[in-house]
């Protein structure tokens, strides 16, 4: 059963182009991270799916149901927006209710299912607030409570943490997940933060310029990037021409640095520079001669600047790319 | 769909009026009542101008029109393009203080203060004469405008003051060099309404001003509100003569300010 | 102070210096000359509370007050309706709209004066072409549904009509407020809305109305305050206060006759005081609304 399928979807922000060609499937329950750098479509995505964007062409299904021609109204979707686009008249409670109200709900009624959403999202003690009232953790968490109050067959948030500070933003991350857990509802969460996306995401579909790179788990994103986007994108990556220390049959190779290890022996390098970073340091190395590379080390066994060292790498993690940039 | 349909609506109501005015203007004077409601005279006719300019002495009460506006003006713009860039780099106190004294004295009607003005006019013997037209230009007219100019530059980015600062450039030529560059939409604007507001200004004369030769257009018109009915062409073709310049003025800066999105 | 602040504040100094003359001294002039009668000839002589005594008898006085209510509590409600309707309907940034509220704007930036002429003729029995439009179709200068058509200027009822008529299309001001106002609020608030499925009326009832509260209840006081105000040239000009005795006669007129034709100053002055009570109890109410409202909506 599919929570969201999307078919030959594209869509245009007048003359320009915004998503080319989208085949996308979610599987009903599913958490999908959509991961991609500012600008590459994945916000205008969501509102495609909302209805708020027209498509140019292709069709999206909800819960098997063909949404396509309806309105956004129709289609049973609850959003969590950036900006949390809480009603500035209305109470805590009245917001969380602000749908049920508009579909008929007499207010005395309203309340306690209004106060149980509440209760799921973590903002049961400010239901007699005004937006204007609340720190910006508890806008998040009543934005949250009107979209959990409708049930939806699709939860779709935009960037719903980047308004929150370091601290409050990583213990949110873990609270979403959560309430994802108890909810259980398919959810399509929209971010540009790759250990946001990681960290997250049942599966995380990699998007740039209005096209999807790759969709897969965490893990595969991470240990099989399918192109040298995602490797660049998802976490630093080291690349090569195939022709340098590691040679393959391939166009370039790519390697990660903590896949870079500093050995006895080995492939001769020199360093040319030690960053510490807390536990962990960089070390920037000049490979063979003549390659940039970087590698991760325990700060304990860091070199010194200046030293001669030998780097390895295993064989299974070198990646390794074409012309096009895919992965061979 | 029904939007457009909606604005089409908006239109066929708010124009007839002005249609009316200017095809009204064009009739022969004098001729019994129509029977029908014709939209295209027959003849079109530019009599009524003529007996307009004579009867009511508008060429002269133009003439003294534009001299209020030539003088209130520019002094008007200064006053308010001064004031609020003033509000803006004082401390949020004082700026407050004027703002809402500004307010205040938006709410007062101008019929209320008609008697004690005229009273103290009086007793500088400046009744009858031209200086009670131009003083609004002290108050910019309208409080309203220093006000404007206190939020255009209040969005200025701070930095550019404070270059400025650096600089060692004294505030009147921060406000003349840097300031009134960055807020010029502003300025087309204000100049605009301002202009609209002196010319179209009808109460002041009407209380301080007696001798005809003094007379500005708004006044001499109301010489022609007592013509008979049936010379209707003669009082529309007045009201045109005041209209065209205050509605190109206003067509125009309504369309500046549109397009202005605020200091960027 | 510093030197730099010094300068500011003499560039401040012009605008206070007009707002103290022509607005603050005026306004207290007028609270000692309400107290006095005073012809601008003669000395002015104390007569306490004898002009307020006159005020509270006077025929002419009481018509004027309740014609400036009646017309404020018809004309103001009407016409913030209409700037609210058509800025709900003209907000997209499209040429029809565009359009239409340029149109909507225009009669506001003609002349007052010229437009008191203008509405001189359109409703003049005979020659006007608004009776012309209503006889259209029916009979024996009856309208199409064979009732008599109003007599603008003669008949009391139809003059103070003819007035508030003559206002509704001068709402330019409001208009542009509204516009601006409702292209402020933030776009993701209406999608909500629109996943939730609100559309048409109950979007505009549960959410933009609301959201536009503040704005419309400043624009409501603002508009009754100047109520006094824009009734004095139609009154002046069109209905010239008429028809007899007092039908049209509004504060505004009221105070300029016996001000400036009857020379009556310390009297007008008492009746300035009246609307200037009048004016500070709205611009009270308006503030208290303000402060109440400002904080929630940030």
């Amino acid at each position: 059963m599919t929570g969201v399928e999307l078919v030959g979807v594209r869509a245009a922000h007048g003359t320009r182009d915004v998503l080319r060609h989208i085949d996308l499937t979610v599987a009903r329950g599913e958490l999908l991270v959509v991961l991609g750098p500012s600008g590459a479509g994945k916000s205008t995505l969501l509102r495609v799916i909302a209805g708020l964007h027209p498509v140019s062409s292709g069709t999206i299904g909800i819960a098997g149901r063909d949404v396509t021609r309806l309105s956004p109204g129709e289609r049973d979707v609850a959003m969590v927006f950036q900006s949390y686009a809480l009603f500035p008249h209305l109470t805590v409670a009245d917001n969380i209710a602000f749908g049920h109200r508009v579909r008929g709900v007499r207010r005395k009624h309203a309340r306690p299912i209004a106060a149980k959403a509440a209760e799921v999202a973590g903002c049961a003690h400010l239901l007699d607030r005004f937006p204007h009232q609340l720190s910006g953790g508890e806008r998040q968490r009543v934005a949250l409570a009107r979209a959990v109050v409708r049930e939806p067959a699709v939860f779709l948030l935009d960037e719903p943490l980047s308004n929150l500070d370091g601290e409050l933003r990583a213990q949110t991350r873990v609270e979403l997940r959560a309430l994802h857990d108890r909810v259980g509802a398919t959810t399509l969460h929209v971010t540009h933060s790759r250990s946001e996306a990681l960290t997250l995401g049942d599966r995380i579909a990699v998007v740039r310029d209005g096209e999807l790179e790759q969709v897969g788990t965490p893990d595969d994103i991470w240990r099989r990037p399918g192109t040298e986007f995602v490797a660049t994108f998802v976490g630093a990556m080291n690349l090569l021409p195939a022709d340098g220390p590691w040679r393959a049959d391939a166009h370039r190779v790519g390697v990660r640095r903590e896949a870079v290890s500093l050995a006895d022996d080995g492939i001769p390098a020199r360093v040319d520079r030690v960053e510490v970073v807390g536990e962990d340091t960089y070390v920037h190395l000049r490979v063979a001669g003549a390659h940039a590379v970087v590698a991760r080390v325990a700060t304990a066994d860091r070199p010194a600047a200046d030293s001669a060292v030998h780097v390895r790498v295993h064989d299974r993690d070198l990646h390794l790319f074409d012309y096009d940039g895919s992965r061979i | 769909m029904w939007r457009r349909w909606g604005a089409v609506a908006v239109v066929a109501v708010f124009l007839p009026p002005l249609v009316l005015l200017v095809s009204g203007s064009l009739h022969r004077p004098g001729l019994p009542p129509p029977t029908t409601p014709d939209l295209l005279p027959d003849p079109v006719t530019a009599e009524g101008y003529r007996l307009a300019a004579e009867l009511g002495g508008l060429t002269r009460a133009t003439l003294n029109s534009l001299l209020v506006c030539a003088i209130a003006v520019p002094s008007s713009v200064l006053v308010a393009s001064m004031a609020g860039f003033a509000m803006a780099r004082l401390p949020r106190r004082v700026a407050g203080a004027v703002a809402a004294l500004s307010m205040v004295a938006l709410m007062v009607p101008a019929v209320a203060l008609l008697v004690p003005k005229f009273a103290m006019f009086r007793l500088m013997g400046l009744t009858d004469t031209l200086a009670p037209l131009v003083a609004p230009a002290l108050i910019a007219t309208s409080p309203l405008f220093p006000l404007v100019y206190y939020l255009a530059f209040r969005a200025v980015p701070r930095e550019l003051y404070e270059a400025c600062a650096m600089e060692d450039l004294t505030p009147l030529r921060t406000w003349w060099r840097v300031g009134m560059p960055l807020v010029r939409p502003v300025t087309a604007g204000v100049g605009a309404l301002t202009f609209v507001l002196t010319w179209s200004n009808f109460l002041d004369p009407l209380v301080f001003l007696y001798d005809r030769e003094l007379f500005t257009l708004p006044l001499a018109l109301r010489s022609l509100a007592t013509l008979d009915a049936a010379d209707f062409p003669v009082f529309l073709a007045g009201a045109v003569l005041a209209t065209a310049p205050a509605l190109v003025v206003f067509v125009v800066a309504h369309r500046d300010v549109r397009q202005w999105r605020g200091v960027r | 102070m510093s030197a730099k602040d010094r300068q500011l504040a003499l560039m401040l100094t012009p605008y206070l210096i007009g707002l103290t003359a022509l607005v603050l001294v005026p306004a207290v002039a007028s609270l000692g000359m309400a107290f006095t009668e005073y012809d601008l000839i003669g000395a002015a002589r104390w007569v306490g509370l004898a002009n307020f005594a006159e005020l509270a008898t006077s025929v002419p006085f009481r018509a004027a007050l309740v014609n400036s209510l009646v017309f404020a509590a018809i004309a103001v409600p009407l016409r913030v309706a209409a700037a609210v309707g058509l800025a709900l309907l003209l907000h997209r940034r499209a040429p029809a709209a565009t359009t239409a509220s340029t149109a909507a704007t225009l009669p506001t930036a003609v002349p007052e004066i010229a437009y008191g002429l203008l509405w001189l003729w359109l409703f003049n029995p005979l020659y006007g072409p608004v009776n012309q439009l209503l006889r259209w179709g029916g009979e024996n200068g009856r309208t199409a549904f064979d009732t008599t058509v109003p007599s603008w200027l003669t008949s009391p009822n139809d003059a103070r009509a003819a007035i508030v008529v003559m206002s509704l299309f001068t709402i330019g001001e409001m208009l542009v407020v509204l516009l601006a106002a409702r292209r402020a609020l933030p776009r993701e608030v209406h999608e909500l809305a629109a996943l939730e499925g609100a559309t048409g009326w109950t979007l505009a009832r549960r959410v933009t109305l609301p959201m536009l509260a503040p704005v419309i209840g400043l624009l409501l006081l603002r508009d009754t305050i100047l109520s006094f105000q824009f009734s004095f040239v139609p009154a002046l000009v069109v209905t010239d206060g008429g028809p007899p005795p007092y039908s049209t006669t509004y504060l505004s007129l009221y105070i300029y006759r016996n001000a400036f034709e009857y020379l009556r100053y310390g009297h007008a002055a008492a009746a300035t005081l009246v609307m200037l009570a009048l004016t500070a109890g709205a611009v009270y109410l308006q503030w208290r609304t303000f402060h109440r409202y400002r904080s929630r909506y940030r």
